[in-house]
């Protein structure tokens, strides 16, 4: 038995080992630069081959990045386990928490001693890529400013001019109001002048151009309040909310569906990049084509990038260096440019036809780089992903909810960000934790979990007891090492991290002390309360439902017959997918233009529910999506129902009861201990869902879906604050164990135990 | 109303569920037939009458290697089960057969171990893995499960032997049999349904599982389908059809696993339902 184990343990190690493993001598470069996976793949492994036969006995290592839950969540964990890396690709807006943590190696000396680098081969927005003193740490990839897009159809027929630079935001509105008209003539818009953006990126523009600034000149506090800043989202609100000639299909995270632009349904399409053109390749049925953005009281827009650098963990920073050259050079940027990533930064790709391509639309891709004079990047020192992330909810707030106090919602944003900058000084003055103390205090309670459990079983009276004891030290010592080290280790580990201030993109010994600050926070944390207030709900509502369909389920699935076992099986197939699938499906399912379910509802004669836009249907969407996997309850319900004694509820006929008296005072009471099961287990499952808000709406609309989960990998993942996540987590553990202990402790009074057999 | 006319409105009933439950999947079935770039906007009409049948070969060749996928995740999910069986259903047979001290408060630390979010000890456990030096092999993947990775399984498994009845085992323990003895020669060919059931549960939630693999794995050789499924996903642009074509292909295996074992694995949870 215990060779078996052992056995699985070798294998498991042995079975994931490298085929050959480099020679010691051998040098590794380890690059994680994924560009829009399978098309760049080809252009990546010329540049891999190239640099092996330029550097005999390297080994290039090319690492996918992968899509879906979380593109930088590798990264992360590479640089929190200071494993080799030596290129990445990150995002623009990440790079002043990445230059903050010290997670970049200064590329500035290599540059310097470079006699080939010319840094006017490359675009201005290279100059992004520098830190306070002027010290280069990376190369862009590819980059694009926001700009329009336009219908040229629909302007034409409605005889509105084409936007052309300079236009300003009052002829973008009357060109709104004269393509914003019901088609079909059913009393409802069914064509919008605008299809708008919503995310902090996407909406700086309309700042800057009345004249608004999101932080001072040292990035040091937030202006979001000032009247600019009001005025200029006004606008925007405006257009939504009463002018009503612009739509809310378009949020950056959710590309699935087909958007009113795309389906011909909305004149203009923005603020927004580059990276759309690739997903409007497939239009036939209009011309399209892109210009700048109108102006207000200046012309400005915002620029997104990603970039090349050389993370704190590469071994080969030299070649690493080289390495970015290669794929900043005018091949890979050509390549690139071809597939439709975005501007090349390289100013020959740049001005090239692999960008300006003549036959391929848009027709005026040199828009995209005329705006370049009048276009920004965030201030680079401050964690936009972080800012960004605190200020969703009273942006989606400002844009779709029918009553806002739009200066109100900015005096929040801007008293959020402040706290946040404050913070992030705060920090450098915090004292570190002792090396080792983290490691330290896994280790120690491992070794506890096992001492304790050791301890309660071998301290007995009798020599049979003894023997008992012993067999359990047996039978339970893999369990309780899995335990030990898989769950109570790092549950301690988590609990120690919660006292400190600590970001995953610097080593573990340089987490910082901080008391109780992150509880402290976490009761002032608005965004915190919210999130508990969601899970909360969303527990309180899917839990008794769920419970309640699927006995129903189970008591109409009881049957023995062919219809039913079919009937069982399908019911139970949604169950077999992961949640991943599940939310993709349920993307479409629930998309409120061209859903599944909004077109059952239109065809009912029912009214056309906005599921994942609005903040109070978002909820009930999510409950119907959680009775989709109900299968594995009623699996249970159904097994507890099999297993029941046939001749009570048989008696009880007899007896005259009815089908419901005989449900109610016989079925139900036996059923309770089942009942009781599968209401602990879905609080859990609940409390967990991650996956489907984190793939549908990333939380929102405003914190509607921002559970405890998905908040609490935000907080680790997205801001860097794993301390905070550590709190969060440490809340969560405390309310769930406090609410099952509770459930155990009142289920004596309602749950019916059968007289025991035996022990 | 006649016995007629229940089993009228339950056939109705039942309908009306298999449909509600299988339109979402047919749904997505009709939109990976679509042809390329039509997001959601077709109808399964359209797909219906010019199916795009060659969306399940592009979708498999972009997957890459797909041999050498399902090689690697078949052979991570069938030592998870065997590991997850063998651990789980030791400790099971503990917590329902042995008299030891301590024993409900283990108990309650099982359960209890369930209420710690996954994200949030996720970076430790890594830590914990790079030290042993197991970062980019399947040591991660399986180590959790060969050690006992879910309480509930530990669980089904007590239920399931408290309810074989407590005659069971006594009259061999009695004629010196020790308990690890009994347990594989007596309990477990008796557990073949919770076998199944366990083993069942363990296959799709290792098949499925994205996140393990996402952040362990790192040399392509090594990638499972899940991770192959993720790169269909990209922030910017997503090629629906391939994509659901590409889950259907991922789902497969499942369906038919639980097809083929449907009967054992309901017999497993019956048992355990029936005694509490």
């Amino acid at each position: 038995m215990a060779l078996t184990l052992l056995a699985t343990l070798a294998l498991s190690a042995g079975v994931g080992e490298p085929l050959e493993r480099p020679a010691a001598s051998e040098r590794r470069l380890v690059v994680m630069v994924d560009e829009r996976g399978f098309e760049s793949w080809p252009g990546l492994y010329e540049l891999e081959r190239e640099f092996e036969a330029r550097y005999p006995g390297l080994d290039v290592q090319l690492l996918e990045q992968s899509g879906a839950v979380g593109q930088q969540d590798k990264a992360r964990f590479l640089l929190a386990g200071e494993l080799q890396l030596d290129v990445t690709r990150i995002d623009v807006t990440e790079f002043g928490a990445y230059l903050g943590e010290g997670a970049l190696v200064d590329l500035a000396p290599y540059f310097d001693a470079d006699p080939t680098w010319r840094a006017d081969e490359y675009l201005p927005v290279v100059d992004g890529l520098r830190d306070a003193r002027g010290h280069l740490y990376g190369l862009p990839s590819t980059f694009t400013p926001y700009v329009m897009y336009f219908n040229r159809d629909l302007l034409r027929a409605a005889g509105v001019d084409e936007p052309r630079e300079g236009w300003t935001w009052e002829q973008f509105l009357a060109a709104c109001r004269a393509t914003t008209r019901d088609v079909d003539g059913d009393g409802r818009t069914d064509q919008w002048g605008v299809s708008l953006t919503q995310w902090l990126q996407a909406l700086t523009p309309w700042i800057w151009q009345n004249g608004g600034e999101l932080l001072d000149e040292r990035a040091q506090r937030s202006r979001l309040h000032e009247p600019e800043v009001v005025g200029a989202l006004e606008f925007v609100r405006s257009l939504l909310h009463t002018e009503r000639v612009a739509s809310f299909d378009a949020s950056f995270e959710v590309t699935f569906s087909q958007g009113l632009f795309q389906a011909g349904r909305a004149a203009f399409y923005g603020p927004v990049g580059y990276w759309e053109t690739y997903r409007f390749k497939y239009i036939d049925a209009f011309e399209w084509d892109v210009a700048p953005l109108p102006r207000g009281a200046r012309a400005a827009t915002a620029i997104a990038m990603t970039a090349y650098v050389v993370p704190r963990t590469a071994r080969e920073p030299e070649l690493a260096y080289q390495f970015i050259r290669a794929l900043a050079g005018p091949r890979f940027q050509g390549l690139l440019a071809r597939i439709g990533n975005g501007a090349p930064g390289l100013r020959s790709a740049a001005l090239s036809e692999d960008f300006l391509d003549p036959v391929r639309p848009p027709r005026s891709e040199k828009v995209f780089l005329d705006v370049l004079p009048s276009a920004r990047f965030l201030p680079p020192l401050a964690n936009w992903r972080a800012i960004g992330d605190l200020c969703a909810a009273e942006l989606a707030q400002v844009l779709l909810a029918e009553q806002c106090d739009v200066a109100q919602a900015c005096a929040s944003m801007s008293r959020k960000v402040d706290q946040h900058l404050e913070r992030e000084r705060a920090r450098v003055g915090l004292t570190q934790l002792r090396a080792g103390s983290l490691e330290l205090s896994f280790a120690l309670a491992a070794a506890a979990a096992l001492a304790l459990g050791l301890a309660s079983l071998t301290r007995s009276r009798s020599r049979l007891e003894r023997g008992e004891q012993r067999a359990a030290l047996v039978l339970l010592a893999p369990w309780a090492i899995g335990s030990a080290l898989l769950f109570v280790g790092p549950a301690a580990c988590t609990a120690l991290l919660a006292l400190c201030e600590w970001s995953p993109l610097r080593p573990l010994d340089d987490a910082r002390w901080t008391g109780l600050d992150n509880f402290a926070r976490l009761l002032e944390d608005p965004t915190f309360h919210a999130s508990l207030r969601a899970s909360l709900a969303y527990a309180a509502t899917s839990v008794p439902v769920g419970l309640v369909l699927s006995l129903a389920l189970a008591l109409l699935l009881r049957e023995h017959s062919r219809w039913s076992a079919l009937t069982r099986t399908l019911v139970y197939a949604p169950s077999l997918l992961s949640p991943v699938v599940v939310a993709v499906v349920w993307r479409f399912v629930l998309d409120p233009d061209q859903g599944l379910l909004n077109d059952v509802l239109l065809r009912a004669g029912l009214d056309a529910v906005a599921w994942t836009r609005s903040e109070r249907a978002v909820l009930p969407a999510f409950v119907l999506m959680s009775c989709w996997s109900v299968g594995g309850q009623m699996l249970v319900f159904l097994a507890a129902l099999q297993a029941l004694d046939p001749q009570l509820e048989e008696a009880a006929r007899v007896d005259g009861a009815g089908w419901w008296r005989r449900l109610w005072h016989v079925t139900l009471p036996q059923l309770s201990p089942v009942a009781l099961f599968n209401l602990a287990i879905g609080l859990l499952g609940a409390f967990n869902v991650f996956a489907q808000p984190y793939l549908l709406t990333q939380g929102g609309p405003g914190d509607a879906t921002r559970f405890v989960a998905l908040y609490l990998y935000e907080s680790g993942f997205r801001r860097l604050d794993m301390g905070y996540a550590a709190a969060i987590a440490a809340v969560v553990f405390a309310a769930l164990a406090l609410s099952t202990w509770g459930l155990l402790r009142a289920s004596r009074r309602f749950v019916h135990y059968a007289a025991r057999s035996g022990r | 109303m006649s016995a007629r006319g229940v089993r009228l409105w339950r056939r109705a009933a039942m309908a009306l569920c298999a449909y509600a439950f299988l339109a979402p999947m047919f749904y997505m079935l009709s939109v990976s037939l679509q042809a390329e770039g039509h997001g959601l906007g077709g109808s399964w009409l359209a797909a219906a009458r010019d199916p795009h049948w060659e969306n399940y070969p592009t979708a498999l060749a972009r997957m890459g290697d797909w041999r050498l996928l399902l090689a690697n995740t078949l052979l991570v999910s069938v030592l998870c089960v065997a590991g997850q069986l063998l651990t789980c259903s030791l400790a099971g047979y503990a917590f329902a057969r042995v008299e030891f001290r301590g024993r409900d408060l283990a108990f309650a630390l099982v359960l209890a171990t369930m209420m710690v979010p996954e994200q949030a000890t996720a970076i430790p456990r890594f830590l914990l893995f790079r030290t042993l030096g197991l970062v980019d092999t399947f040591g991660p993947l399986i180590l959790p499960a060969v050690l006992g990775g879910s309480p509930f399984f530990v669980f089904l498994f007590r239920q399931y032997f408290l309810a074989l009845g407590p005659e069971l085992g006594e009259a061999a323990r009695v004629d010196g049999c020790g308990h690890l003895r009994a347990w594989w020669s007596i309990f477990l060919p008796l557990a073949r349904p919770m076998l199944v059931t366990v083993g069942l549960f363990t296959f799709l939630a290792t098949w499925n599982d994205l996140w393990t693999p996402l952040i362990y794995l790192t040399s392509p050789e090594k990638s499972t389908l899940t991770l192959a499924l993720a790169s269909f996903n990209r922030s910017y642009n997503t090629a629906v059809e391939h994509m659901l074509a590409a889950s259907a292909i991922v789902l497969a295996p499942c369906l038919l696993l639980y097809f083929t074992l449907q009967r054992l694995f309901l017999r497993g949870i019956v048992v355990a339902a029936s005694k509490r």
